[in-house]
């Protein structure tokens, strides 16, 4: 093709321009190719002298030439993808789950995808059987297997273009085909929130993995996610169970207007959509109010644990490692490095970071870990024993302060607004503050390595959350639940929605003041103070575990408050931006090498383990247990699930077109053999998983042990050869 | 479907959105980024399929990749010729590459490439130690940097040719699952 000549000038760094000339260049081959023939002048430099014992025999400069002719035309030193493996190997992990590769080829897969070629250019027999695999595909396998190739674009759109020419008549199909996939995935896309998680905040998000990396990143992901459950049960909730309601709303009760009523919740908030009481309990037209209760919050319950475990699934498949950590140096050379940083003083600060991190390993392996006599043991034991206690301490006397805090509010009356807020900002200013005591302790212990120092101070932070909340609830589902006291005028499930909505607002509140005072104003003092101008350091574990425990508020309080959602969603929007701002101006990028996937693995494990669970067992246990007060809310004195199940079992007689239904629920849902043979399935599923998984860690030692021995083998061939080399050149 | 644009054809935005992560709209944001670097160099007509590229110099002031050390062997790998020019292809390829959405093995074949300082297939300690210099910015002493090299080779290489091949790479990547989280670019 004719070249063309462009003379572009460019200003480089030093102020003067330079002048490139821009010429057209033909097209070849990326591949990766190893010149065979030439002699390496770089191999014959003297090798370093501390080579491991095992290696001299590879010293290239004491090998004959012969024997470097031999060696040079191996097989492994001349590389090239291999597309009709990397296809075989595609089927062969499509036909089974993608994450589960056949035992048999994990090692010998990789070296089929790097064969020897004669020429860089795809040569026509190769190009044949790749196209006639390709073919088998379905249109979506196809996309996704020419997107996961090694070639560049132009190769990729050209077998592109001819598979697509094969597959059917006009290509027209063909394209129809694919826009179907395409707007399968699109739906599934939407669907799963994916215009929330890939467009909201773009910009902001990029802004700030490039300043501070990707630990404290995951922070806003982690906000992102959350805003994406919220908006998720709103909707649900908003659809079924507001908008029928709003229609045709009850006749309006005495408002008494009483100040602070909205952060209270009082006042005109009491009767409103806000609350359970509100919702009457009969059918409105032909909705029936209390079924759409039970049946829109359970719903929303059931859609987040579906999306909960879909995102550990697919948390765990990406953090996943099959060995133990053992090759940290090289990991740390070749892994540690994030390429999103791209500010200059982040960009240097990591590298401080990794330098700092290679000396430590450096100085950890020269000298020999002391081992610990009885004296630093006992000191070292006496000092975590200290910490723990003191603690736990502090986490029994918070939680009886928060008991008896308690009872000044009484469903009787109150007197004024102001005291009950007392509790939500004790509780809040407990939670706020203690972890930051707990981390000032834990100074003082000394830990074998800086992760378990952070499962240490997370696993305190959850105990303190946890135990709050189980106080909490135990004080509400207990107490006020089932008190019998005589002249109970207030609805009770009223009376927790208010107290919930006070608890996740006062949160917000004393966050934000948190961010004001102690991180800005504190910030500052120490960006002043101090000679180098230090800022401070995210904490994330710490943020997140605050945003896992108001959620846990929230789906908790969902079914009191069917708003709850919505004030959970502007609380987050409103932290995001205070929180993006605070830590632009008053936050450094963090020195500790912070292992995003893995904690991010644990912090929605912890998302739905103690906290998703926990508020369902809670919500579960009021539905099941508790009785609804008797003169507010959609269900005066029937019991909640009770409903459900008569209505389902009813279904037969009012709707005969969905007896299926009453029939499932009556032989399969109710019936205790069912479920005991479902959940005696599922755990034999689990162990032949487990041994399943336990089969191919020995095969994969098997295999490593393999590769060691060709190794050895690799060497004793080359030995002889050289060996018989000498030999006959001496003959 | 959509705004009428018309710097590509449909044909080959379809193209495009199957051979690599993205979708039509980031296509066409790339494409503005492209253009950006070399307006005067790269039209925004490419409807017939120009033969345009842009050369490293230009790509390597990106500020996605104005600081990261590794900037330039990132763009050789990703050339055809080489040397770090890139056609609007390339450049797509390369983004796609080190988007979110790519898998690791994917991931672990480039890296190598671009850890590979003299393209020979194997990361040597002669590339090892321009690797940790980069990283490290050179405030590691030649001792140092002697002993990190020769510890990493010992743990990653199982062949004992006391040299990384691709396989040794990628099973030492298998043990790191924050290599899909650093190993990325946003754009």
């Amino acid at each position: 093709m004719a070249a063309s000549r462009i003379m572009e000038t460019i200003p480089n760094g030093d102020g003067d321009d330079d002048l490139f000339e821009l010429v057209a260049v033909g097209r070849s081959c990326r591949a990766v190719r190893f010149d065979v023939t030439h002699e390496d002048h770089e191999d014959l430099e003297a090798q370093h002298s501390h080579e491991p014992r095992h290696r001299n025999s590879l010293q290239r400069n004491s090998w004959s030439s012969s024997t470097q002719r031999v060696l040079s035309s191996m097989p492994s030193r001349s590389i090239r993808w291999n597309q009709t493996a990397a296809v075989s190997q595609y089927q062969s992990r499509s036909t089974k789950t993608r994450r589960r590769r056949p035992p048999n080829t994990p090692c010998t897969a990789n070296q089929e995808v790097f064969r020897e070629a004669q020429n860089c250019a795809v040569d026509g027999t190769q190009k044949e059987e790749l196209l006639n695999k390709l073919q088998d595909l379905s249109a979506g396998e196809c996309v996704r297997l020419l997107r996961e190739m090694p070639l560049s674009f132009s190769e990729k759109h050209e077998i592109r273009s001819l598979v697509f020419c094969l597959k059917a008549e006009e290509p027209i199909s063909a394209n129809r085909a694919l826009c179907c996939h395409q707007f399968k995935a699109c739906f599934l896309k939407v669907l799963c929130g994916g215009w929330l998680r890939f467009q909201l905040w773009q910009k902001v998000l990029k802004n700030i993995s490039a300043r501070f990396g990707t630990g404290v990143l995951s922070y806003f992901i982690f906000l992102r996610r959350m805003l994406h459950y919220n908006i998720l049960l709103f909707l649900i909730s908003g659809i079924f169970l507001l908008l029928p309601q709003i229609s045709n709303p009850p006749p309006p009760s005495k408002d008494n207007d009483t100040d602070l009523w909205m952060v209270t919740g009082t006042g005109i908030l009491t009767d409103s959509v806000m609350f359970y009481g509100h919702y009457t309990n009969h059918t409105s037209g032909n909705y029936n109010i209390p079924l759409a209760y039970i049946f829109s919050i359970g719903t929303g319950m059931f859609v987040t644990c579906v999306m909960l475990v879909y995102s550990i699934s697919k948390s765990f498949g990406k953090s996943f490692c099959t060995f133990k950590t053992t090759g940290n140096i090289a990991l740390k050379v070749f892994c540690s490095w994030d390429f999103k940083v791209c500010r200059k003083r982040s960009v240097k600060l990591q590298s401080v970071n990794i330098c700092t991190q290679l000396k430590e390993m450096l100085s950890e392996l020269s000298c020999r870990k002391q081992k610990r006599n009885l004296c630093s043991t006992l000191g070292w034991l006496s000092v975590h024993l200290l910490v723990w206690s003191i603690c736990l301490l502090s986490i029994a006397a918070c939680m009886i302060a928060v008991y008896y805090i308690h009872p000044k509010i009484k469903p009787g009356g109150h007197k004024n607004n102001v005291e009950l807020l007392t509790l939500p900002l004790v509780v809040s200013c407990i939670s706020h503050l203690l972890p930051g005591f707990f981390d000032m302790l834990s100074r003082g212990e000394y830990y074998d390595s800086p992760s378990v120092h952070i499962y240490v101070s997370i696993a305190r932070n959850l105990l303190l959350k946890g135990c709050i909340f189980s106080v909490l609830c135990y004080y509400w589902l207990t107490k006020i639940g089932y008190s019998q006291e005589g002249q109970n005028k207030q609805c009770w499930e009223t009376l927790v929605g208010q107290e919930l909505y006070r608890l996740v607002l006062m949160d917000l509140i004393v966050s934000l003041l948190y961010i004001i005072f102690a991180e800005f104003l504190w910030g500052l003092c120490i960006g002043n103070i101090t000679f180098r101008r230090r800022k401070l350091e995210f904490d994330i574990a710490r943020d997140v575990l605050e945003l896992i425990y108001g959620q846990t508020l929230v789906w908790f309080g969902v079914l009191f408050s069917p708003l709850l959602p919505a004030v959970q969603i502007g609380k987050l929007f409103l932290l995001f931006y205070f929180k993006k701002t605070s830590l632009m101006k008053n936050f450094q990028a963090p020195r500790k090498h912070w292992r995003a996937t893995q904690m991010s693995l644990l912090f929605i494990g912890l998302l739905f383990f103690p906290s998703f669970i926990g508020a369902l067992t809670c919500v579960v246990y009021t539905m099941w247990r508790i009785k609804p007060s008797s003169h507010c809310g959609p269900f005066r004195n029937r019991n909640m699930l009770e409903l459900g199940k008569k209505w389902i079992i009813n279904l037969e007689n009012s709707n005969p077109s969905m007896q299926w239904l009453s029939w499932a629920y009556v032989h399969l849902v109710d019936n205790p053999l069912f479920l005991f043979i479902i959940a005696g399935l599922f755990l034999t599923i689990i162990y032949i998983h487990m041994q399943v998984l336990d089969g191919q860690k020995m095969i994969i030692e098997k295999l490593q042990e393999q590769i060691d021995h060709e190794g050895e083998d690799k060497k004793f061939l080359i030995a002889k050869i050289q060996a018989l080399n000498e030999e006959s050149a001496q003959l | 479907m959509g705004n009428k644009q018309t710097i590509f054809t449909d044909e080959q935005l379809d193209a495009y959105q199957d051979c690599t992560f993205f979708t039509r709209k980031e296509i066409l944001r790339l494409h503005g980024r492209y253009h950006e670097l070399a307006p005067h160099l790269v039209p925004m007509d490419y409807t017939n399929d120009p033969d345009v590229k842009v050369p490293l110099a230009l790509i390597v002031n990106m500020p996605e990749l104005k600081e990261n050390p590794f900037r330039n062997r990132i763009v050789e790998s990703f050339s055809e010729d080489g040397q770090g020019n890139l056609s609007f292809n390339d450049f797509v390829d390369m983004f796609s590459v080190l988007s979110e959405m790519a898998p690791r093995e994917l991931k672990a074949i480039y890296a190598f490439k671009i850890y590979d300082f003299n393209v020979d297939n194997y990361i040597c300690k002669e590339d090892l130690e321009k690797t940790l210099n980069k990283l490290t910015k050179e405030e590691l002493t030649p001792e140092e940097v002697n002993l990190v090299c020769e510890k990493a080779i010992e743990e990653a290489d199982l062949d004992g040719d006391s040299k990384l091949s691709f396989a040794d790479f990628e099973n030492m990547i298998s043990r790191a699952p924050d290599f899909l989280s650093t190993f990325h670019i946003r754009i």
